[in-house]
Order: structure tokens, then C-alpha cells, then sequence
């Protein structure tokens, strides 16, 4: 833990309406890591992977980058909105990959991977086309570049939703419940494109139900219950610990259908 | 840029005439294009091919043509044929077959939103075809169509600036003939505009009030 | 008859190509009228979005008519001098905007927002969100409304004759005043429009019926 952290999360705050979703987080994720972020559903876990791209915006605390604070700026002791430019700036190195996928349904494949490379990342189209290629080519689905979203399977939208951030070169891929949309049987696919990713040592934090991947392929475990982080360490501390009542009942349900096959 | 309002009270009179002309014409052609929409439409769900197709051409035709070039044919083109209108006439004529065609649409759909089911238990006990349509098809019907009858009203409402194309005396001819006249186009076409405005108005309000009264019928 | 006609054909082609090119004209500068005109609409800022409600409600709620006297009478007043097919033409464009944002407004409303995270992700910024990922799909979801504008447009564009505009009425008008025979003429320029506007109504069948299997597929 001595190299700087790649997203550093500090008392983060979030409220929506009356309700506070975040309490208090703080997180560090660390280069070459893969972070499971698990818990309830209202606990909160969603809200605090998209404050980390500023999806939505945060209340209090601090979302770093590499260094650098995200969705604000601050100046001489005070922090005003940061303006579309600047977030875009500092999230640059940041991939995102959503539970619906979020293809844009008007275009190829092959477009929905390579257009954001030459309109925004700065890319000529040449080499977005080859980076696009290569992308597709590593979630294996280099066979589909011409085809619609509409005609592939969800599994295979998927991936091409991992293909498009991948593409753009990023230093940290957030997963936000990548498989919860998908029909069970193919959940396969995607979490073996993940483990992929996280061998080769891709920087990674995932929000999932998916206990079998985390038990096997993270590195840290995060609870989160009622908007703060109630545990964490690695992966077998975490599920096996007996300490956190509340974790131990959230447990239950996947040990009792026995997820872990290889714990 | 003076703006003179002794214009309007100077022609009191006229300009009265002329709103009162177009309320008429309005409402008179709008009513009037309803009931036959409503007559045609109805006909329609009985015919056979060759009257449907006939109508379906009228529907076409009227649709798909300019107002003003209806209202030409009417006026103009109509003594070729025997059919000698005044503008007024015209113009009532006009408006009547010009909103039918879009009314026998509109009661078209509201037909088709209708489960054949319950016409075939209606003509099973013995109903017949007004009865059916009074009591069974339009009281289901009304909700349905109500706003875009109401959105017809208002499309109307707009099309009677045209009237004054052929010589009709209503209120665009009217403030148009004053502004012309004391050059004072500003304050005839700003009060013109305005008069409209206020038409439009009403008559979503009126859309509003009957819509809930409507829904409160069908809720019972 | 036949030499009626013949003598009255160029006349009647000059009018219908002025009526095709103030209609088609109107239609294109007025959508990216509407498309801006939408996205104040759509913003946060009550200003912005207030000032667009207003616009649509003016033009959506005035005749064409009075808007095309309007402009032809008091333009000049405010020293603005153009030729009465400029005027008819923005005028035309202006209350088209109005009816299209209304259109586009739904279809800006139908597209999933997590699309628009998803570019935000990827780094486009405003614009190229509106022009890649907005407009293309607000467009596809509103094309048969949109394309039925168009017929719209067809039809209002008669009153430009009006406004001394020398389009295929305002030629349909001139031949019978020389001929004399207005049942003819006007028929066929009766049947000349009807003509514009049923292909234009096809293609809108057609976007109706692709839009369907699209969203069934």
C-alpha cells in the first residue's frame, strides 16, 4: 500500500432528496487491484461507484484521481462546481461500464467503440479504428463490428460496453453491477472477460452480487451497508468473518445457495 | 414607434363585425364539419369497398390540399358547376368540408379503439346501428378522441385568417384594410395576433373542462 | 383545352418549383431552429427554458397567416428591408421551429439517460453529445411526426401568395384570372399539391412502419 492510490475516496457524503446514501466513505484503490464492493441493495454501492466518475454529483469529502480532486476545484480554501472541461479532464484515465450496457442503439459496433476515440479522446480515425479493433478483438467479438446493438445478446452487449471504455486506454475500469442485467447463463462470459482484464492487471472496482467472482478474483472486499464501508480486507477475511452481524445475515443468502465452489 | 389605439375605437363598429364573422364562421364550420365527419365516418364502418374507397379519396383529397386552394375552388371555380356562393357561404362551406375530412379520421381511430366484441353483444341483443353508436361506441369513444377534437377546434381557429383572402368581411380583413388604410399595421396585426392568442386560450380551456367532465362520467 | 394547358404548364411548373423550395427550405432552417430551440427548452436554466416556451407557444398559437402579415407590413417599419420570399421564407422557418421542438421535445425525453452518462464518460462534450447521440435518435423516434410537418408545411405554403410570393397559388390564381376558366385551374393545382404531398406522406408510412419493427426487433 505504498504507492498512490489510483482513486482516493475521503468522507464522502451524498444525499438524495431527504435521505443520506453516504455517510461517511472513505476508500482507497490501489494500482493493479481489484476492489468487490458488496452489500444490500439501498446500501448504497451504485451511488458511491458513480460518485467516483461523478455520475452524480457528492455532497462532502473528496474524490481524487491520481492525485487530483474530481468534480470540484479548489482555491484558496474554497471548492466551487467544476466545470464540464475540467471533470472530463481529470476523469480521463477513468472507464466506466454500465448494468444496461448504454450502447448508443444508432450505431455499429464498431462505431460505438471507435467514434469516442476520434471525437473526444483525441484520436485520428485510423488509429481509433485500430484501437476499437483491438478492443473488440480482446472481448471476442471482432466478428460483430458491423452489426447493431439491437442483434446482439445482452452478453455480447456487454462486452462491447467493456470494449469502449477499454478502448480509450484507461488506468481504472469501474464495473457497476456489469452482470445483474444479464440472463444467468451468460453471465459466464462477461465475468471470464473481466477475470481476463484483472489477471493482466488491469486496475478494477466492481459492484456485484456475483460473491463466486469476488471470492476468486478480487484482491479487496468492501461492504457497504446504510452508507458507510462496515468491512473490508481481502477476500476470505471478509466472507468467512464473523464479526459484522449484518454481513454475516447478508452472507447467508449466497452461502446458503452455495456460490463458493472454490473458496 | 407611436403605437395609436384611436384606430380601434374609431372602427369599433367594424372590427366587431368582423370578430363576431369569424366566431361564426369558426365555430359554425367547425360544429358543422364535426356532425358530418361524424355522419361519414359512421357510414363508413357499414360500406362497402367502393363507398369506403370513395371516402377514403375525399379524406385525401381534402387533406392533402391547401385550404386556400379549396376555398378558390369553392368560390371561384364553383359557378363552372352551377354552385354560385357568396364569400360568407363559401367560407362556411369551406370550413365545414375542410375540418370533415380531419374529423372522419379522428372518429375513424376512435372506432378502431373499440373491441369488436362488444358491437357483435350489442347487435346479439338486439340493438340497432344509432343505438349502438350512441350508446355504446361514442360514450367509450369520447375520451379517447377528445383531445385531438379539441386540437382540431384549435387548428380551425387559425385556419379562419384565411377567410379574408376571398373578400370574406371577418376580422383579419378587417384590421388588415384598417392598417392599410392608416398605415398603422403594427397596432392592427399586434391586436390581430392578440385576438387570437385569446381564442387559443378558450378554446384549450374549454378542451381542459370538457375532458374532466368526461373522465368524471366514465369513472361512475 | 390542350392549349390551355400548354400555355399555362410553365406557369404552373414556376409555382410549383417556388412552392417545393420555400416549403422544403423553411423545413430545413427551421429544424435546427427547433433542435436549438429544444435544447433551451430542455435546460436548467428556468431563462433559457422559459424564453423557449414562449416562442413555441407565440408561433404554435398565432395563424401563419397573421405571422406572414407581420412580417411583410412591419419588418419594413423596423428597418429591416428584404424581398417578401425572404421574409415569407424565415417567417415560414420560424413557425415550422415552433411545431418541431414540440415534436423533438418528446423525442429528446424518450432517450435513456444512461446513454448520455455513457458519452459524458467517454469524453464527449455538449455538443458532440447533441449531435451524435441526441438528435440522430430523437430524430428516428419522431419521423413520421416530423416528416407529417412537412406535409404541413406543403399546405401552409399557399399563403405566401398572399404576401405577393409567386408560388404554385399565387401562379394557379394568375392563370385564372387570364383564362377564365378557374374550375380547371385550380383543380390542377389542386392535384399538383396533392401530388407533393401524398409521395412525402408515403415515405412518412414507410418511417412509420420501420420505426415499428425497430422498436419490436
Amino acid at each position: 500500500m505504498t504507492e498512490n492510490p489510483i482513486i482516493e475516496v475521503e468522507g464522502l457524503t451524498k444525499t438524495f432528496g431527504s435521505t443520506e446514501v453516504l455517510k461517511g466513505v472513505s476508500l482507497a484503490l490501489e494500482r493493479s487491484q481489484v476492489t468487490c464492493i458488496i452489500g444490500p441493495s439501498g446500501s448504497g454501492k451504485s451511488t458511491l461507484l458513480r460518485c467516483l466518475a461523478f455520475l452524480e454529483t457528492y455532497d462532502t469529502g473528496r474524490v481524487e484521481i491520481e492525485g487530483r480532486l474530481l468534480g470540484y476545484v479548489e482555491k484558496d480554501g474554497r471548492r466551487r462546481p467544476a466545470t464540464s472541461r475540467e471533470i472530463s479532464d481529470v476523469r480521463r484515465n477513468v472507464g466506466f461500464v454500465f448494468q444496461h450496457f448504454n450502447l448508443w442503439p444508432h450505431m455499429t459496433v464498431m462505431d460505438n467503440v471507435a467514434k469516442p476515440l476520434w471525437l473526444a479522446s483525441g484520436f485520428s480515425r485510423k488509429e481509433a479504428r485500430e484501437r476499437a479493433l483491438a478492443a473488440l478483438e480482446k472481448v471476442g467479438l471482432a466478428d460483430k463490428l458491423e452489426d447493431y446493438p439491437a442483434q446482439l445478446s445482452g452478453g455480447q452487449q456487454q462486452r462491447v460496453g467493456i470494449a469502449r471504455t477499454l478502448a480509450k486506454g484507461p488506468h481504472i475500469i469501474l464495473f457497476d453491477e456489469p452482470t445483474s442485467a444479464l440472463d444467468p447463463e451468460i453471465v459466464g462470459e462477461v465475468l471470464q472477460v473481466m477475470r481476463d482484464l484483472a489477471e493482466e492487471g488491469m486496475t478494477m472496482a466492481v459492484v456485484t452480487h456475483e460473491m463466486g467472482f469476488a471470492a476468486q478474483v478480487a484482491d479487496r472486499i468492501a461492504f457497504i451497508d446504510e452508507g458507510v464501508i462496515a468491512v473490508q480486507g481481502a477476500p476470505r477475511d471478509v466472507l468467512l468473518s464473523k464479526d459484522n452481524p449484518r454481513l454475516v445475515r447478508f452472507l447467508k443468502n449466497f452461502f446458503d445457495r452455495n456460490v463458493f465452489w472454490e473458496n | 414607434m407611436n403605437l395609436d389605439f384611436s384606430i380601434f375605437t374609431d372602427n369599433w363598429p367594424d372590427i366587431l363585425g368582423g370578430l363576431w364573422l369569424t366566431l361564426e364562421l369558426w365555430l359554425g364550420g367547425s360544429v358543422l364539419g364535426m356532425v358530418l365527419g361524424l355522419t361519414i365516418a359512421t357510414v363508413r364502418q357499414y360500406a362497402g369497398g367502393v363507398v369506403q374507397r370513395g371516402i377514403a379519396a375525399y379524406v385525401a383529397a381534402f387533406r392533402g390540399t391547401p385550404f386556400l386552394i379549396q376555398l378558390f375552388l369553392l368560390y371561384y371555380g364553383g359557378p363552372s358547376f352551377g354552385l354560385v356562393l357568396t364569400p360568407v357561404q363559401a367560407g362556411l362551406v369551406g370550413m365545414t368540408v375542410y375540418s370533415s375530412a380531419q374529423f372522419i379520421e379522428i372518429f375513424r381511430a376512435g372506432f378502431q379503439s373499440i373491441p369488436p366484441g362488444q358491437i357483435e353483444a350489442a347487435r346479439m341483443s338486439g340493438l340497432g346501428r344509432m343505438q349502438i353508436l350512441i350508446h355504446v361506441q361514442l360514450p367509450q369513444m369520447m375520451i379517447i378522441i377528445l383531445p385531438s377534437m379539441v386540437n382540431l377546434y384549435v387548428i380551425m381557429t387559425k385556419e379562419t385568417a384565411l377567410l379574408s383572402v376571398i373578400a370574406i368581411p371577418d376580422l383579419t380583413a378587417v384590421l388588415n384594410g384598417i392598417g392599410s388604410a392608416t398605415y398603422a399595421y403594427a397596432e392592427t396585426l399586434f391586436a390581430l395576433a392578440a385576438f387570437y392568442w385569446i381564442l387559443l386560450e378558450c378554446v384549450t380551456a374549454a378542451g381542459r373542462w370538457a375532458e374532466r367532465k368526461v373522465g368524471r362520467y366514465l369513472v361512475r | 383545352m390542350s392549349s390551355l394547358l400548354s400555355e399555362a404548364l410553365p406557369v404552373f411548373i414556376k409555382g410549383l418549383e417556388a412552392t417545393i423550395f420555400f416549403s422544403f427550405g423553411s423545413v430545413v432552417v427551421g429544424f435546427f431552429m427547433a433542435v436549438a430551440l429544444c435544447t433551451m427548452r430542455l435546460s436548467k436554466s428556468t431563462v433559457l427554458s422559459s424564453i423557449a416556451a414562449v416562442y413555441v407557444s407565440f408561433f404554435r398559437g398565432i395563424p401563419l397567416m397573421v405571422q406572414l402579415l407581420i412580417s411583410f407590413y412591419c419588418l419594413p417599419v423596423v428597418g429591416i428591408n428584404v424581398s417578401p420570399g425572404v421574409s415569407a421564407l424565415f417567417t415560414m422557418a420560424a413557425c415550422t421551429a415552433a411545431y418541431m421542438a414540440e415534436i423533438l421535445r418528446g423525442g429528446f425525453l424518450g432517450i435513456p439517460y444512461g446513454q448520455i452518462e455513457a458519452a459524458q464518460i467517454s469524453g464527449l462534450n455538449r455538443f458532440q453529445i447533441l449531435k451524435e447521440i441526441e438528435v440522430p435518435q430523437a430524430v428516428r423516434l419522431t419521423l413520421p411526426s416530423l416528416i407529417n410537418e412537412v406535409v404541413n408545411m406543403v399546405k401552409a405554403s399557399s399563403l405566401i401568395s398572399v404576401v405577393g410570393v409567386l408560388d404554385l397559388t399565387r401562379a394557379a390564381q394568375n392563370v385564372a384570372a387570364s383564362t377564365y376558366k378557374p374550375l380547371s385551374v385550380y383543380l390542377t393545382a389542386g392535384i399538383l399539391y396533392l401530388a407533393v404531398t401524398s409521395s412525402i406522406g408515403a415515405l412518412e408510412a414507410v418511417a412509420r412502419r420501420s420505426l415499428k419493427t425497430e422498436r419490436q426487433g
